[in-house]
């Protein structure tokens, strides 16, 4: 199944479209937390036509300020009153010194952050009484690092033992931005830990560097490396389109779902046939 | 000053912090100095745009300076409490507030007009209130019901009726008005108020009541008159508030007696 990212500058037309059929819808519970009126209605429409993930943005599981429990228990309300599906949040911190900053910053990759984030996340999953599932973000710089990403990576799954997002684009980003070979990078994930799967358009700003802006159309290496991982992962995982930022019509948002629906097909069908 | 280099993951983590709040960048090892920047460039654009989105009019009339100074003075100085961004707009009118911002005194119907932004923006995103009623009834008899999805308001300047670059100080008075949420489409509208429709009002928010006994307190609280040329108004304003849904109709205990 192949979802899309449920903005509010589509949400009329995407609940009143005949041809444009995402299998799920995404939101930030951040966006619809406490939220009536107008869009409340359209929303509640959503949730009769679709099923629900969800992508939160300011929890901070990385932040160094204690995590707000205030929050975390309207979410865990919102998840229960939206039957939502999944609920993932980002290997980031978006708030520090007690003050949020609505964006995603870099954990430093080290020891100690390994051991505060992942008593963080099982905190999280203790609180929600469910898994969560934790996604790499893209990054930009890197900070006083210990270890290298993958390590401090799969050292906090290992140690929250929670879900992973796999955010393909984030993958190839990183890898473009911090010269690695990403299908290596995907090659020492822990397969069997990926929940969800992330797909969007990046803008490169320099000869060096590419930001994840979710604003432009997925593109050709990144279908490559997501039938790379869809082939590692050999099973049938939920896969989100992401477009935040200059919203094209919806006939282009369908076809970038077809695509992806199509490699997801090839690769699952092949392994019907390998199996039978 | 300059404060000291970090040397902890938490230290860094508030180096990064502070200067995605600020600008002011003090090394971090590790960090990509040229890449760094636009940690500073999409965190400063998120929270400009949010408050651009909620503050039209005053981004309108503050020239580019004032506006660019005053986002910059709220987001290095003040921590943003709102886990929830559209929320967070909230607060510059509060901060600014609290401060006694130099651009309060340039103009000193700032305060009220980012209020009147803010509170378009609360009324056309906060929860649903229900509220019991009937659509049918009769309007000389049966005990109205207010829209609960209200706010009444007392401004000094008219910042609901003139464009913020015409108020003067000669314009400093009293204004009343009343914000709703039309149950029908969700839009924000405004009625403007005399005190003694605020009075009626404020009765009205206790619990349904019907139009007499609501003009009699509202006049004796004013000790007003009551005579024909108000009960008139009063007429004419009730059918006005359903109309536009300011009532959305009537009670419905009331009417079954
Ligand atoms: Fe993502």
């Amino acid at each position: 199944m192949v979802g899309i990212g449920f903005r509010k500058d589509f949400a009329a037309a995407l609940l009143e479209s005949p041809f444009f059929h995402p299998a799920f819808i995404e939101v930030a519970p951040e966006n619809w937390i406490g939220v009536g009126g107008y869009w409340k209605k359209l929303f509640r429409q959503a949730l009769e036509q679709y099923p629900l993930f969800t992508h939160g943005l300011s929890l901070s599981v990385g932040s160094p300020d204690e995590l707000d429990l205030v929050f975390l228990g309207k979410v865990k309300d919102f998840l229960r009153e939206t039957n939502a599906q999944i609920y993932s949040e980002h290997l980031s911190y978006s708030k520090c010194d007690n003050a949020h900053l609505y964006d995603l910053l870099p954990i430093p990759f080290t020891q100690e952050a390994v051991k505060h984030v992942s008593r963080r996340i099982r905190q999280v999953q203790d609180f929600l009484e469910r898994r969560i599932a934790i996604e790499i973000v893209s990054y930009y710089t890197p900070v006083a690092p210990e270890m290298t990403e993958i390590a401090f990576i799969n050292a906090v799954l290992q140690e929250a033992d929670c879900d992973l997002l796999l955010d393909v684009n984030n993958v190839y980003v990183n890898g473009f931005n911090h010269q690695y070979n990403a299908k290596a990078f995907i090659d020492q994930l822990p397969m069997e830990r990926v929940r969800y799967i992330h797909m969007a358009g990046h803008e490169k700003v320099a000869e060096d560097l590419i930001i994840d802006t979710h604003g432009e159309a997925i593109i050709d290496p990144v279908y490559d490396l997501f039938a790379y991982t869809v082939q590692r992962l050999d099973r049938d995982v939920p896969v989100l389109l992401e477009r935040d930022f200059n919203i094209p019509e919806l006939e282009a948002l369908q076809q970038e779902i077809d695509r992806l629906q199509a490699i997801k097909n090839l690769h699952l069908k092949n392994h019907q046939y390998a199996t039978a | 000053m300059q404060p000291p280099e970090a040397t902890t993951t938490t230290g860094y983590q508030s180096a990064l912090a502070a200067y995605c709040r600020s600008g002011r960048y003090t090394a971090i090892p590790g960090v990509h100095k040229g890449h760094v920047t636009h940690y500073r460039r999409l965190v400063y654009n998120v929270v400009d745009d949010m408050l651009q989105s909620a503050y039209p009019l005053t981004y309108h009339l503050l020239t580019a300076k004032e506006w660019k100074q005053m986002v910059q003075d709220f987001f290095s100085s003040h921590a943003c409490q709102s886990p929830q961004v559209w929320y967070m707009p909230r607060e510059l009118h509060e901060y600014l507030v609290k401060t006694q911002h130099p651009l309060l005194e340039k103009y000193p119907f700032l305060s009220e007009l980012l209020w009147l932004e803010w509170l378009e923006v609360e009324l056309f995103m906060m929860e649903d209130k229900p509220a019991a009623f009937t659509a049918f009834g009769d309007i000389q008899a049966d005990a109205f019901v207010l829209n609960p999805e209200h706010h009444l308001q007392h401004f000094h300047y008219p910042v609901h009726l003139k464009q913020a670059k015409q108020i003067s100080a000669e314009d400093k008075g009293d204004y009343f008005l009343v914000l709703f949420r039309k149950p029908d489409n969700g839009e924000v509208a405004f009625m403007q108020l005399s005190p003694v429709l605020v009075t009626l009002l404020e009765l009205l928010e206790e619990r349904p009541q019907a139009m007499h006994p609501l003009v009699e307190q509202a006049c004796a609280t004013w000790q007003l008159p009551l005579n024909d040329a108000i009960r008139e108004a009063a007429g004419a304003f009730f059918a006005q508030a359903l109309e536009n849904r300011l009532i959305l109709g009537y009670d419905t205990k009331s009417h079954i007696l």
